[in-house]
């Protein structure tokens, strides 16, 4: 029934609802980035050169022009040429065609030019010593693609997992038939299922909680055996229920945060209303049940006994090893480490996060030897802040988040350490 | 030999750790000290004193919608909204939770009443948990202008303000002190910051000497200072040309003489000039109202002197009329302008006079209010003291017919779009600005010393 009811202006923008439509949306969005990155970023000038061309047409007529087209944009020389000749094809389909400045009947400078959010693209048509005639069409802006690089001596394998609008906390792939992606947001859980190789959106599941969440929320995925996941966020604790179609039942809940599954087995308490942990551990290393309050933890088994690594809040590395609390001052490492066991090298490597002159941030391998870092990969960039890393519960991979500082999407990725042989 | 490559290597660790910074998270804690020029007397939104510091009213209070980056509108304090009746009337849904600082639920009624004092002209209720807005024409901007920080969601009580922003005052000397301090429970999460303490009534002389002996962290710096304080080693976050600086006549255009006149003063100044000499390249030259950034157009309006051309108009001129060029004779880089604007003319056959008492012409700053481009123009008409144009569509060409009528009637030549300054202290991080030189405070968090 058309017109009975208001159209809604503003609906599928805003982030904080969680309609499943607009989760539908993003999913598809997603889904046509990571199946065919190149078709996204390829742009189809098309609709703005015809509808340039017919303003042109409209304010001149048909007949011999002189055209100059300037880019005043960020678009590239090639984007640029490829707009002119699209506009003398639509222009020519109109009549018009092109004549040198002296034997024109009029003369158009068109400027490729931009604002924040689209292309602007500017004629100034010149008939005569008329004043000159202005039309304008705006095309939407768009990203473009960032690339990565990385080599040996150890190589991290940087997957693009998921992206998203929303602020990813973190990404499960729990192993089963059909194989299931988890993403933790803010406000829901969304699960997407692999059919025919690519990522179906299943189900939302809305998050419950009654206190604001804190500012650099964070949040982390736990894969469970007896139902789904476990998600473990500051105070909260939300448990899937073990059948489809799952339900999400969460309540306030201190209950410490896994940082590594068994035989290493090692959870933390985390601060309900800030961003790191307290530095309480449960069962603990040994003897040693707390440490500083610290952001992450990594851990390295050893033949006689486990090392556990945490990055302190106030930019201290602890190392544990169930006796000592050694306190390195110096490694100058980011706040968010996690443990990887590759089999090469020592066997266990620790990702890293540190800044790139402002670009963005970075990962890299390192091992310990003799209680000292030792580089061992080199180095994985992001197009933005890390916002996460966690450990997957089989210590295999690692799942970092970073956010895009060109797009401002949240960009999931696993991260793996192979070995050059 | 694996282990050697890692031997090898490991030099190159202790490099990394120097060259390349830790990718950090957030601190909780500490005091941020920012140092102002402005001295407002009131906490009141609604209060044109502040419109120069928004900034520091975005600690306090929320509106109902925000914008982003392009521009576009995002929720704030209301989750949703719809138009109905072709944009004449608009629903607000308010998120659920919300409270003023003194723990009071944020209401639809609350947040109607806070509208209503701020639009008289408006008609505002609410409606079960909504508030909605209607207006005497359709306004597909309404969001924008809500997003406007006069239009605030306050509680007053007596002779108290409340808002619902992430930080609350908790000590407040009009006029030279405000300090605030995060609030635990503000539903966008609590700030990094515990509290910020910032000095007003400061020039900008005192704010630098405040910032080197340690005492302020962020503080004003003059677009023209910008990059000597970058070579003498202070960290300067600028911000896209944010400001538009004009000449703006006070009254209409009197005739075809007058027009010629005006015609010539706006060929004959040499913004090139202004930006590079004056301004140290501290802004842009400034051919339309909005800067092109913005609308993308702006290169279509000329910046160029021309003084040929400015002559030939100044010719058809029999006799002309002095002008009084006003000022404000406290802003430093306006003298420096207004004199260069005076030699200017006169190269051009023009005859100007500086002038402290009645104007004909005066020299006036105004920064952007918004980042939807249809508000800003008419928050920058209204700053520059002109009457409201009227926007006859949404797309960039209904704009620019709009802005180009308010250039063609000769009321506003601009001059420059300046850049605002900050000198920031190393130890505030994640220091950020919108694109419209907004602060994001909420955001910023002070670094720990290392141990």
């Amino acid at each position: 029934m058309p017109g009975r009811h208001p159209k809604p202006v503003y609906n599928a923008r805003i982030q904080e609802m969680p309609l499943l439509r607009a989760h539908f949306l993003r999913a598809l969005c997603s889904l046509l980035l990571m199946v065919h990155p190149t078709a996204v970023f390829a742009t189809d000038w098309r609709a703005a050169e015809v509808q340039l061309a017919r303003k042109i047409a409209a304010a001149m007529g048909p007949g011999a022009v002189a055209l100059e087209v300037s880019n005043r944009s960020s678009l590239s020389s090639t984007e640029s040429d490829e707009i002119r000749r699209g506009l003398w094809t639509e222009l020519a389909a109109l009549g018009i065609h092109s004549a040198a400045a002296d034997q024109a009947a009029a003369t158009v400078q068109v400027s490729l030019s931009e604002n924040r959010r689209n292309y602007v693209w500017v004629a100034e048509i010149h008939v005569g010593n008329n004043q000159p005639s202005v039309v304008m069409v705006s095309a939407p802006r768009t990203a473009a693609a960032v690339g990565e690089r990385a080599t040996a001596p150890l190589t991290i394998h940087k997957a693009l997992l998921w992206t998203n609008d929303n602020r990813i906390l973190d990404v499960a792939l729990p192993t089963g038939s059909p194989q299931i992606m988890i993403v933790l947001e803010p406000e829901n859980v969304v699960l997407y299922a692999a059919q025919n190789g690519n990522w179906q959106l299943q189900q939302g599941l809305a998050i419950a909680h009654a206190r604001p969440w804190p500012r650099d929320l964070r949040g982390r995925l736990v894969a469970r055996k007896d139902h789904l996941f476990d998600a473990y966020l500051p105070g909260v604790l939300c448990q899937s229920t073990a059948i489809a179609p799952l339900a999400l039942q969460c309540h306030e809940s201190d209950d410490p945060w896994p940082l590594a599954s068994a035989p290493v087995g090692l959870s933390a308490f985390f601060a309900p209303s800030r961003n790191f942990f307290t530095g309480v551990l449960s069962p603990g290393v040994q003897k040693q049940t707390a440490t500083v309050p610290f952001y992450s933890g990594a851990v390295l088994p050893r033949d006689k006994y486990t090392l556990w690594i945490f990055g302190a809040t106030d930019g201290s590395v602890h190392l544990l090893d169930g006796m000592t609390d050694q306190v390195m001052t110096k490694w100058g490492w980011g706040s968010d480490i996690a443990g990887v066991r590759s089999g090469c090298g020592l066997g266990w490597q620790v990702l890293v996060t540190s800044r790139n002159d402002g670009t963005g941030d970075t990962v890299q391998a390192f091992e310990i030897a003799d209680r000292e870092p030792v580089v061992a990969s080199t180095v994985v960039e992001f197009p933005g802040s890390i916002t996460a890393l966690w450990t997957d519960p089989e210590s295999a991979s690692a799942i970092a988040v970073a956010q895009n500082s060109e797009t401002g999407r949240y960009e999931a990725s696993r991260l793996s350490i192979t070995c050059n042989r | 030999m694996k282990h050697r490559g890692f031997r090898l290597l490991a030099t190159a660790s202790l490099l990394i750790a120097v060259v390349a910074g830790a990718a950090t998270r957030p601190h909780y804690g500490g005091t941020l000290h920012v140092s102002l020029r402005v001295a407002p007397t009131s906490l009141d939104p609604s209060q044109a004193e502040w419109s120069g510091s928004r900034d520091v009213l975005s600690l306090m209070f929320d509106t109902l919608v925000t914008l982003n980056d392009q521009g576009r509108p995002k929720p704030a304090l209301a989750t949703a909204w719809q138009a109905e009746s072709g944009s004449q009337r608009w629903q607000f849904s308010l998120r659920q939770g919300v409270t003023f600082s003194d723990g009071t639920p944020l209401t639809s009624e609350v947040a109607a009443a806070s509208l209503r004092a701020a639009n008289p002209t408006w008609k505002v209720f609410s409606s079960g948990d909504a508030v909605v807005v209607e207006r005497d024409s359709p306004d597909p901007n309404l969001p924008a202008e809500l997003a406007l920080s006069r239009n605030s969601i306050v509680m007053r009580d007596g002779d108290k303000i409340l808002g619902t922003g992430p930080f609350v005052a908790v000590e407040w000397d009009p006029g030279k002190k405000l300090v605030v301090a995060a609030r635990d429970g503000y539903f966008g999460g609590r700030p990094f910051l515990d509290s910020i303490e910032v000095e007003l009534g400061k020039n900008l002389r005192e704010q630098m000497v405040s910032f080197d002996l340690g005492k302020a962290q962020v503080v004003e710096v003059a677009p023209e200072q910008a990059r000597r304080a970058v070579t003498e080693g202070r960290r300067i976050e600028t911000s896209d040309p944010v400001e538009l600086l004009a000449l703006v006549f006070g009254r209409e255009s009197q005739s075809a003489v007058d027009s010629k006149q005006r015609e010539a003063l706006s060929l004959s100044v040499d913004r090139r000039l202004f930006n590079s000499v004056v301004l140290q390249n501290g802004g842009e030259p400034a051919g339309g109202v909005l800067p092109n950034w913005m609308t993308g157009y702006e290169f279509l309006f000329p910046v160029d002197v021309d003084l040929v051309r400015a002559q030939q108009e100044r010719a058809e001129v029999p006799e002309t009329t002095v002008w009084n060029l006003g000022f404000d004779s406290a802003d430093p880089i306006e003298r420096v302008l207004a004199e260069r604007i005076v030699l200017n003319a006169r190269d051009a056959g023009l005859r100007l006079q500086l002038a402290t008492g009645p104007t004909d012409v005066r020299l006036v700053r105004v920064r952007l209010a918004s980042l939807d481009a249809q508000v800003a123009l008419g928050e920058l008409m209204a700053g520059l003291g002109l009457p409201q144009m009227k926007i006859n569509g949404d797309s960039v060409e209904d704009l620019y017919s709009a802005e180009n009528g308010v250039l063609k009637s000769q009321r506003v030549i601009p001059l420059l779009h300046l850049r605002t300054a900050w000198a920031v202290s190393k130890t505030v991080r994640n220091w950020s600005e919108a694109r419209d030189g907004a602060w994001r405070l909420p955001e910023v968090w002070l670094a720990a010393e290392r141990p």
